[in-house]
């Protein structure tokens, strides 16, 4: 394991690893020099899931896919399995999916409706709001031996939802949801409230790859790769033979690691409005303030990042050759399995105000060209295996990555949203601030209360 | 739709293992399974009806009392335009996840024919297990029950007018889903 020393430099830590090398030196975000060693090594796991997965704020599922009260879906936060549920009287909570008897995972089914969670190995069960309500044969424990009050099931630590996204985070020293998101807020507003609500619609995709799940994160804000990885669709015409087709945005990066661009289409009708029919943009003044709806008027694609794993697509093209492109929204999510393994869920989300053919053929083209089967999708999780299985050994971990593209490149003061703004959406300083935030909480120590940047507290004494 | 010549009566009976009408779909089924494992992918959509609906169910796990566990979602939801696409995409030098292809191999038992109500489709369910196997990397393999319609449109050819991919994985255990079941 990695232990922290003081290196020459007064009050510097260093983070020493295994190998020899310190954290510090060999990711260096501002410099854009990222080891391939953070990708596959087993030590740099296992600091990810305490100082990551362990403690910052994951997203959980929509409040759209648990409607009725009792309604229940099998889902991580992080990497813990979590049961999130809408109890019997409305309220969505989400708990650790496992018995407080003896461990067993509770809910073993992908989605259920349910008024209470009996277990199936002694029969413990709970009500939908957690609560133990019969342990069985309770005749045969002692006075004092089984205090039904305190053993209910274990509440994810900290629950919040935004715009019908539920998060939580196992630390309880965390920031609430809304201090953690920050800005993205405003961002969220535009993806999320551009015409009234989105709704999530049926259940995910998902699926496993063998790649490291960095990777995948690495890649939803990488406007560049467009032209190259997906060359296939060029050559069929369906994306432009333009290489800098995709540069025509900003880039956005904001306080927390979250990012995120919004990119300009071709100057056609379709690829303005988010892609979205013509007659709900009217909507935008209504739902969003001047400048957000500026900005979903303007642009046709835009990934975020809320950091570290969970992610938008709004995406504009057709599912074939002979089809008219047309608005996609698909929300993204990766956990690992093992340093080199990920599970990969992906949903398809619509405005709730959307007429039902759009919505019938935006769904099409989601299935068509996004998750597994996509005629986009596949090409990336080759990359995302192959550049894994690059970086296995020994002489690959000692190289860097290169993640310079507009190092020097001045912020753009003229966009209109919160953050720090880069005309050009071809660049890295997403992945840059991204991989910033993740040194940030991999350098912590063990059990550090909390790992978002506030105001420093006033030191214990 | 063109009169096609009929088999002589299309009973039940003249749909069981054994009978002529049987072995005629079983061999279109394997012609089939051989242009997809020879990567003769346009010849292959050559057999996909213009009025195809090709689906892949992603399903979930579920207490027996609530079904299957097939949902609305699937992981392809195709018509003969998506399809072509899809054929035309390996066709290019760019598709990255079949460049260099990828090495499958397409098992098909458990064959049942029974008529329809219309005498020149047929329903047809078979049990599927596809390997993959890339560059060198380790088999993945999927499994599961197809439910085709298989429409006749001359004697001894068939063109696919429907395909329902039942797969069991509720978490597809492969890089991507860049083949055809």
């Amino acid at each position: 394991m990695a232990n922290e020393r003081m290196s020459g430099a007064a009050t510097q830590t260093r983070t020493r690893l295994a190998s020899g090398e310190d954290l510090e030196h060999i990711v260096r975000p501002e410099e854009g020099l990222i080891s391939r060693r953070i990708f596959t090594d087993p030590e740099i796991y296992e600091r990810e899931l305490e100082r990551i997965f362990g403690r910052a704020w994951f997203f959980i599922g929509h409040e759209s896919e648990i409607p009725e009260r009792g309604d229940i879906v099998a889902r991580q936060c992080g990497v813990d399995p979590v049961i999130l549920v809408r109890d019997q009287s409305g309220v969505v909570r989400a708990f650790l999916n496992s018995c407080r008897h003896r461990g067993m995972r509770l809910c073993r089914t992908d989605r259920d409706n349910a008024t209470t969670l009996r277990c199936p190995y002694h029969g413990w069960s709970y009500s939908t709001s957690g609560e133990l309500l019969a342990a069985s044969s309770e005749h045969h424990y002692g006075p004092g031996e089984l205090d039904k009050a305190q053993l209910g099931l274990i509440p994810v630590t900290r629950l919040g939802s935004y715009r019908g996204l539920v998060f939580g985070s196992w630390d309880p020293a965390a920031p609430s949801l809304e201090e953690w998101l920050g800005d993205m807020r405003w961002y969220l507003d535009i993806i999320f409230g551009r015409t009234g609500e989105i709704e999530f619609v049926g259940v995910p995709q998902i699926w496993d790859v063998e790649c490291a799940w960095k990777f995948a994160t690495d890649n939803f804000t990488d406007n560049f790769h467009v032209y190259w990885t997906h060359q296939s669709l060029v050559e069929l015409g369906m994306l432009p033979s333009d290489p800098d087709f995709a540069s025509h945005g900003h880039m956005v990066t904001l306080n927390n690691g979250h990012i995120l661009h919004f990119v300009q289409g071709p100057p056609i009708e379709a690829f303005q409005g988010l892609g979205l029919p013509k007659l709900l943009w009217p909507r935008f003044k209504e739902h969003l303030n001047p400048a957000q709806a500026q900005i979903a008027q303007a642009h046709g694609y835009s990934a975020g990042t809320m950091w570290p794993n969970f992610h938008w697509l709004q995406l504009v093209t057709a599912g074939d050759t002979k089809s008219e492109p047309v608005g996609i929204l698909n929300l993204r999510l990766e956990i690992p399995l093992s340093p080199t393994r990920t599970r990969m869920y992906s949903w398809f989300a619509i405005d709730k105000a959307a007429p039902p053919d759009y919505r019938k053929i935006s769904y099409e083209t989601y299935v068509r060209c996004f998750g597994p089967s996509g005629i986009f999708d596949q090409d990336d999780m080759e990359n995302w295996e192959e550049c894994t299985a690059a970086a296995r050994g020994p002489a690959a971990k000692r190289y860097t990555l290169h993640h310079k593209m507009g190092i020097g490149r001045p912020p753009d003061a003229t966009w209109p949203g919160p953050g720090t703004s880069y005309g050009d959406s071809y660049g890295e300083m997403t992945q840059r601030a991204w991989y910033a935030e993740w040194l940030r909480r991999m350098r912590q120590p063990a059990h550090a209360p909390s790992a978002v940047q506030r105001p420093r507290a006033r030191a214990a004494s | 739709m063109s009169a096609v010549p009929q088999p002589a009566g299309v009973s039940a009976d003249a749909c069981a293992p054994g009978k002529l009408l049987y072995g005629e779909i079983l061999e279109f089924l394997y012609r089939e399974a051989a242009l997809l494992d020879n990567n003769e992918f346009a010849a292959w959509v050559e057999l996909c009806a213009e009025d195809i609906h090709y689906v892949m169910p992603v399903r979930t796990t579920q207490f027996r009392a609530r079904g299957a566990g097939f949902e609305e979602v699937s992981f392809f939801d195709e018509n003969i335009n998506s399809l072509r696409t899809r054929v035309a995409r390996l066709q290019t030098e760019s598709a990255w996840a079949e460049t260099p292809p990828s090495r499958t191999r397409h098992f098909l038992t458990n064959v049942l024919v029974k008529a329809t109500d219309r005498p020149d489709e047929f329903a047809v369910a078979a049990n599927f297990l596809v390997t993959r196997t890339r560059a060198e990397q380790a088999y993945q393999m999927f499994a599961g029950r197809r439910e085709d319609l298989l429409r006749r449109v001359a004697p001894s050819e068939y063109q696919i007018a429907r395909r329902r991919i039942l797969v069991d994985q509720t978490v597809i255990t492969s890089t991507n889903l860049s083949v055809f079941f």
